[in-house]
């Protein structure tokens, strides 16, 4: 309806109540004006019930000290309320990393099992599955919690295996071992190897491709990064001089004005606005160089400019969002210079027995051996069986979604059952199983939150002390959200690119 | 239908129009997708009770151009007036011309969940706001017109295609359209089904109906049509009676095409 | 990563415990001999894997049946404290109520079975092996138990019994030609028959908890108490009646005019339940007939006016303007202080004038709309009024009701309340309005993205502070709240999911006839776009009710807090946290079992699942 010649004869009888145009823009302005009213009265609400309360709004809680344990994770007796938090966020972290990796192969195996020629294999992954995914996970989680309490008191000389493997109601303590002061300089000789490995592999790969032999490019490559890898063990001081590097870096971060991240926000906001603009006219320009815009069109572009104009507007307004990116990258580069500024000699890798000190008057575990407390046992092991059952599930539909003319050519060709799985049935069931399986990842990393009851410190377990404390409810609630939606972000994108990977594979 | 009782039946292109009403009319209509012009300055006039068959390879923006005389594509230049209202964003005339319009579906689109019946009462007592009981007889008639009373309380999914698309057609009648476009109706029917819905809408033609028919039918073109239409590239080509195109026609497109098809 | 085997272990133990071995074996022809070779010993790998599982199968069972029967076990904490786990302090003189919910539930449970004609056959003889195997599986379960010499006795001869039955069962449909089937409604009519007999005849031992002074616990001999088991038998001859009673009506009644009442039914139910358990309203009559009543007809009267108004067909534009305005006038009555049943009326009015267009027809259905109208305000003035009237029944604590009661009350509410928010959601996310598309899309994904711990934290510690100065809400309210909006944005996948398999035909079609959108949305579009989101959708509301135990973590007395924490807190059963939270498991796992089966039946039956 852009033609000139129409619009022209149409805008004069149209009644502005009857165009439809105008009827959906003015329900959806409708709309977005209640939301916003409504929003805006819960603030203010709020606002006035926090003042009459005296509660503050403000993140200064995060620079203040706190009076927190912590019970277990890189530091757990932190002095601010923002590094209690980012260790609470480390702990998160882990405990959901190991469950993803753990969960999807003991779901895989769960899987496989529902799918056996052994009667009572199936019969036990059925009844996994069903026990599992039909008991609520909090439940599950406080009963392997209340079970483990019941594990022997910690001695001098627990067992079973002193000195080496230690099982009590305070958990599990383990050998480990750790990075070392020369991780940091060993690691930058690694990095130089996945990328000569990248090469190695495409070189190999050509010779495969030319001459029909099979070179094992991916062997290569691990190879050269195994090997990059040991001698790094012994060359890796040669790359302390990164150190003062890292330190020139940081230098330069302190000594720029905070006028700086303000225009190169606001240039690339308003960057990436007119060349998306640009590049949407240009696509929406017919072969002869008619330009027909419908309304949605030009909300598409209303919205790009006004979001850049937003961003632009918050970076200026805002000027501590600019200061706080360049303290913090200068503190980012101050820290890697301080790791890589040490003793030539140091070693990139320790390793530790468990050891259990006594202080007062119960022992404990002390913090030389890798332990696993019986929180983080409980939420591990409950996250990981049930996400176990759905991944189970996920991996014996996509399996079952492969066509049985697949495995049976395949064995018509005299391929054997564990090549046909392999080969064949894993690598197009996979792609079955990956989306549903990616919903479970998230859901494994939500549902870790569910640490607060049985006392393992991640973030949710912290941030409600921490708010207990200072009262600062939203703040930690809008650092939780900012926390799990970046999170989630992450694992989205991951699954997703592997999502294509695949789909790619296919064609 | 209320006509057909006061239109003389005589058959196909022997009818005299020039007198009638003109019921749609195009002018210079363009449509794009994106760089893909599907409709290029189409202009056309169709009279009343005329039946218009429009020929043309696929992708030539035949059902494109019908798709847009109800306002299920919306053209972006030129104008079309349907029954002396014209199509724009203004809401009552879009509605006006929806019920005055019936259209028939390649896929037919009849609704899945609903028994037959209910799918051919369902607009009259929503959307011409009839009494149920009035809808439903009338609904019966219908199915009778089309030749499956007996069908009128299963589901679409248990009928054949050729029943369904009759269904379809009655659904399509009960709205009491003046206007009947038929987008290549009979594509995805079984070949020993055409018949009966193509014997339903020459039932319909000589009715009196102004119909625009976008076919591979020929010898539906040539029995029923009063003039055939043939586009390519968003283009009318040509255009004339049944008798003139498939006999003289003047374009090297149209001979192609009909080289190819017959 | 030491303690992974022996987790798995407990874990599957359990699962043993629960899961009777039912389904009868794939080739059940095979005699026993060459089954046992074809399906645990057919290869050497087969052969160790089935030798393995046995092993750590008979070591789990064992493990945990010693764990059960260890004399230090507590179980009489769980047994005393039954009351509290169902219903918390409700006061006990008026339990009548309770028992009148749970016949309604029962009643429309029936009739619904009877309507939908619930329910299937299975052969006699694959029942007879059913109760074989069940046999054998508790014989040997019994021999590994560390029960008494006295205790294994009984516990053979129970078996010994059903393996009898089983056998007799079996031989029984052997003898004919045909293939005897019995209906599986009957088999659980029998189950509970004999559960409820069990009741009466069985010395379960009556335990009591005595919240007196000095809290004592009583424990008496002989069967449980009168005060359950005659309402059991009674609520057992009511959900057979209703059976009756509906199959009775089935063949009366129109099916789709039995079916939507229903389902009516159901959607009232809840708050109806709610109202009967917790309330018993001391109307001030002076403020009903002085306020309440005329507010009612006032609107009653102008509300009917207008709809009967905007429904006519020739109305037109117009309507659709002035409905819109009632809705301004709907939210503008926020912005001055009045009585809150003043502005929830006209949002209410608001919503039937915005719908009326597309209910608008002959007088007929234009009367049916008003009705509806009115039905809904008459509804609505009944529950604010007597919401906001003094209760005579008073419950002591900080909550009115806990238990398994707040679980299911709040699962409820909250799959009732997040089913039409859910669909709106779906329906804004794939509209062809992108601000509406925006909006849904934002919400959805910021919802999905975070735990729903943290949105119960959030809801319980601020959602009094977003009210104005002197309004009130319960923290399960609150809660309900918070937990609504999660469980929408999940619906709202389902549901998209259903709107996206309708095929664009559909819509074409439905807009080729003259539908307006609204009309194409609730006449075409949602039916089939909700039949195909049931299964995902069933899925979904088992995970509400499973999630209902985080309630526990912000202090709602449910049944995970109170197995947890309060029956642990007792003098007399320090320490039994175990014993109650295995109580616990079994219960949230057969409802959630029953209703995935229950559901996975229906989709199979009218083959959802194929589309």
């Amino acid at each position: 309806m852009t033609a000139p010649t129409t619009r022209e004869r149409v805008s004069q009888r149209v009644p502005l109540w009857r165009d439809v145009i105008v009827l959906k823009w003015v329900t959806q302005v409708f709309l977005l004006v209640m939301v916003l009213g409504a929003m805006f009265f819960l603030a203010s609400q709020a606002g006035d019930n926090l003042r009459a309360r005296n509660i503050s709004t403000e993140f200064d809680f995060l620079h203040e000290p706190v009076m927190i344990q912590i019970s277990e994770g890189i530091d757990t007796h932190p002095d601010t309320g923002a590094r209690a938090l980012w260790s609470a966020m480390v702990n998160t972290l882990r405990i959901s990393g190991a469950g993803i990796i753990f969960a999807t192969v003991l779901g895989v195996v769960v899987g496989l099992a529902r799918l056996s020629d052994n009667w009572l294999v199936r019969r036990i992954g059925t009844m996994w599955v069903e026990f599992f995914r039909n008991v609520p996970l909090l439940v599950q989680m406080i009963f392997m919690f209340s079970f483990l309490t019941t594990l022997p008191r910690v001695g001098l000389d627990s067992g079973p295996i002193n000195g080496w493997l230690h099982i009590s109601n305070k958990g599990i303590s383990m050998p480990r071992v750790f990075m070392a002061d020369g991780f940091y300089q060993w690691a930058v000789v690694v990095l130089i190897g996945a990328v000569a490995a990248h090469y190695v592999r495409r070189r190999r790969q050509r010779i495969q491709d030319e001459t029909g032999a099979n070179t094992s490019p991916i062997l290569w490559a691990l190879g050269t990064v195994a090997l990059f890898g040991l001698v790094g063990l012994f060359v890796h001081p040669a790359f302390s001089w990164l150190g003062s590097v890292f330190g020139a870096i940081a230098e330069l971060f302190d000594s720029l004005p905070t006028a700086a991240p303000q225009v190169l926000f606001s240039a690339a906001a308003i960057g990436v606005a007119t060349t998306w603009i640009r590049r949407f006219l240009s696509a929406r320009r017919s072969a002869i160089g008619h330009l027909l815009l419908s309304d949605d069109d030009w909300f598409r572009m209303i919205f790009a400019a006004l979001t850049s104009l937003v961003v632009v507007l918050l970076v200026v307004r805002w000027s501590g969002l600019s200061a706080w990116t360049l303290d913090s990258s200068r503190d980012l580069f101050e820290v890697l210079e301080a790791k890589f500024e040490v003793d030539g000699a140091a070693r990139p890798f320790d390793a530790m027995r468990p050891d259990i000190v006594q202080k007062n008057r119960f022992p404990n575990y002390g913090t030389n051996g890798l332990t696993m407390s019986i929180g983080f046992a409980s939420v591990f092991f409950a996250v990981l069986f049930y996400t176990s059952a759905f991944i189970g599930e996920n991996v014996r539909g996509g399996i079952l979604a492969v066509p049985k003319g697949q495995t049976e050519a395949a064995k018509a060709v005299g391929l054997k059952r564990g090549q046909v799985l392999r080969h064949v049935v894993l690598p197009q069931a996979i792609r079955v199983i990956m989306p549903p399986t990616g919903n479970q990842y998230l859901n494994l990393l939500k549902n870790t939150s569910l640490a607060i009851a049985v006392g393992y410190s991640d973030i949710v377990q912290v941030g409600t002390t921490v708010f207990n404390q200072t009262g600062m409810t939203l703040p930690v609630v809008s650092i939780w959200m900012l926390f799990y939606l970046s999170c989630s972000l992450t694992i989205s994108v991951v699954v997703n690119w592997f999502n294509v990977r695949m789909r790619l594979v296919e064609r | 239908m209320t006509d057909a009782t006061t239109t003389e039946p005589t058959g196909g292109h022997s009818r005299d129009l020039s007198g009638a009403r003109d019921m749609i009319v195009c002018e210079n209509v363009s449509k794009w997708y994106g760089d893909f012009q599907a409709l290029d300055e189409v202009s056309a006039t169709i009279k009343e009770q005329e039946v218009v068959v429009v020929l043309g390879p696929s992708g030539s923006g035949k059902s494109t151009w019908i798709r847009c005389i109800n306002r299920l594509e919306i053209h972006q230049e030129g104008r079309i007036v349907v029954d002396d209202v014209e199509l724009t964003n203004d809401l009552r005339n879009i509605e006006q011309v929806r019920s005055e319009v019936g259209m028939v579906f390649q896929q037919f689109n009849l609704f899945p969940h609903l028994k037959v019946i209910d799918n051919v009462s369902l607009a009259p007592i929503w959307v011409r706001k009839k009494p149920r009981s009035e809808a439903e007889e009338q609904a019966m008639a219908l199915l009778e017109r089309v030749g499956i009373p007996e069908q009128a309380q299963k589901y679409p999914g248990q009928l054949s295609g050729g029943q369904q698309q009759r269904v379809a057609i009655a659904r399509a009648l009960a709205m009491e359209p003046k206007i009947m476009l038929f987008d290549e109706v009979t594509s995805a029917l079984d070949p020993e089904m055409v018949k009966e819905v193509l014997d339903i809408m020459k039932a319909l033609a000589l009715s009196g109906m102004t119909m625009m028919v976008v076919t591979h039918e020929m010898g539906f073109a040539k029995e029923v049509a009063d003039r055939i239409m043939f586009m390519e590239e968003g283009q009318i080509v040509e255009e004339g009676t049944p008798t003139h195109f498939f006999e003289n026609p003047t374009e090297d497109r149209t001979k192609l095409f009909l080289s190819q098809i017959l | 990563m030491a303690g992974f085997g022996s987790g798995s272990e407990i874990a599957s133990v359990a699962a043993t415990a629960t899961v009777p071995i039912t389904a009868p074996p794939e080739t059940p022809k095979l005699p026993p001999g060459e089954w046992v070779k074809a399906n645990l010993f057919s290869s050497p790998f087969n052969s160790v894997l089935t030798v393995i599982s046995t092993a750590s199968l008979g070591f789990i069972a064992w493990f945990f049946l010693s764990f059960i029967f260890h004399p230090i076990r507590q179980w009489n904490a769980p047994a005393t404290n039954l009351r509290l786990m169902m219903t918390r302090a409700y006061p006990e003189e008026q339990y009548l109520r309770v028992w009148a919910c749970v016949a309604i539930i029962l009643v429309l449970t029936g009739m619904s079975m009877a309507v939908w004609r619930a329910g299937s056959t299975m052969p006699v003889a694959g029942l007879g092996r059913k109760l074989l195997t069940t046999g054998a599986l508790l014989v040997l379960l019994t021999l590994l138990a560390p029960f008494s010499t006295g205790a294994t006795v009984q516990w053979l001869a129970a078996a010994l019994v059903v393996v009898a039955i089983g056998e007799s069962l079996r031989r029984i449909a052997d003898r004919g030609e045909a293939e005897r089937t019995v209906s599986t409604l009957t088999l659980q009519v029998v189950a509970l028959a004999g559960v409820v007999t069990s009741l009466w005849v069985i010395p379960f031992g009556h335990h009591s908890y005595i919240p007196t002074r000095i809290p004592q616990v009583m424990e008496e001999p002989g069967t449980v108490a009168l005060s359950t088991k005659l309402p059991w038998t009674i609520m057992l001859a009511i959900v057979v009646a209703a059976y009756f009673g509906g199959a009775l009506l089935r063949d009366r009644l129109a099916k789709n005019t039995l079916r939507v009442t229903l389902v009516l039914l159901w959607l009232l139910a809840p708050p109806v339940l709610v109202y009967l358990i917790l309330r018993d309203p001391d109307f001030d009559m002076g403020h009903v007939i002085g306020t309440d009543i005329p507010i009612f007809l006032a609107y009653a009267v102008l509300g009917s006016a207008l709809l009967l108004w905007l429904t006519r067909p020739s109305t037109g534009e117009i309507g659709r303007i002035v409905a819109a305005m009632v809705l301004v006038a709907g939210f503008a009555t926020f912005l001055s202080p009045m009585r809150m049943v003043l502005r929830l009326d006209m949002l209410l009015l608001a919503a039937f004038a915005l719908a009326a267009p597309t209910f608008a027809g002959g007088s007929r259905s234009r009367n049916r709309y008003t009705g509806a109208w009115l039905l809904a305000l008459g509804v609505m003035s009944w529950l604010i009024t007597s919401v906001n009237t003094a209760s005579t029944v008073k419950v002591p604590g900080g909550f009115f009701i806990g238990g398994i009661a707040i679980t299911f009350m709040v699962a409820i509410f909250t799959i009732v309340l997040s089913v039409p928010l859910g669909i709106a959601l779906a329906l804004a996310r794939t509209s062809t309005m992108p601000i509406f598309r925006l909006l849904a899309t934002w919400f959805i994904e910021f919802v999905r993205g975070i735990p729903l711990i943290t949105i119960l934290i959030f809801f319980s510690i601020m959602v009094p502070l977003f009210l104005p100065r002197g309004m009130h809400l319960s923290e399960v309210a609150a809660v309900v709240i918070g937990y609504t909006l999660f469980s929408a944005a999940y619906m709202a996948e389902n549901i998209r999911g259903g709107l996206q398999s309708v095929t664009r035909g559909q819509h074409e079609a439905a807009e080729a006839v003259g539908m307006t959108t609204a009309q194409k949305t609730v006449f075409i579009v949602l039916p089939q776009a909700l039949r195909v989101a049931i299964p995902p959708l069933v899925g979904h509301c088992i995970g509400v009710f499973k999630e209902t135990s985080l309630l526990a973590i912000i202090g709602v007395f449910d049944l995970l807090y109170i197995a947890r924490i309060v029956i642990p807190g007792q003098t007399e059963f320090m320490g039994s946290a175990r014993e109650s939270i295995l109580f616990i498991v079994p219960i949230y796992w057969i409802f959630c079992y029953t209703i995935s089966k229950a559901s996975q039946r229906i989709e199979q039956r009218t083959g959802l699942g194929e589309r």
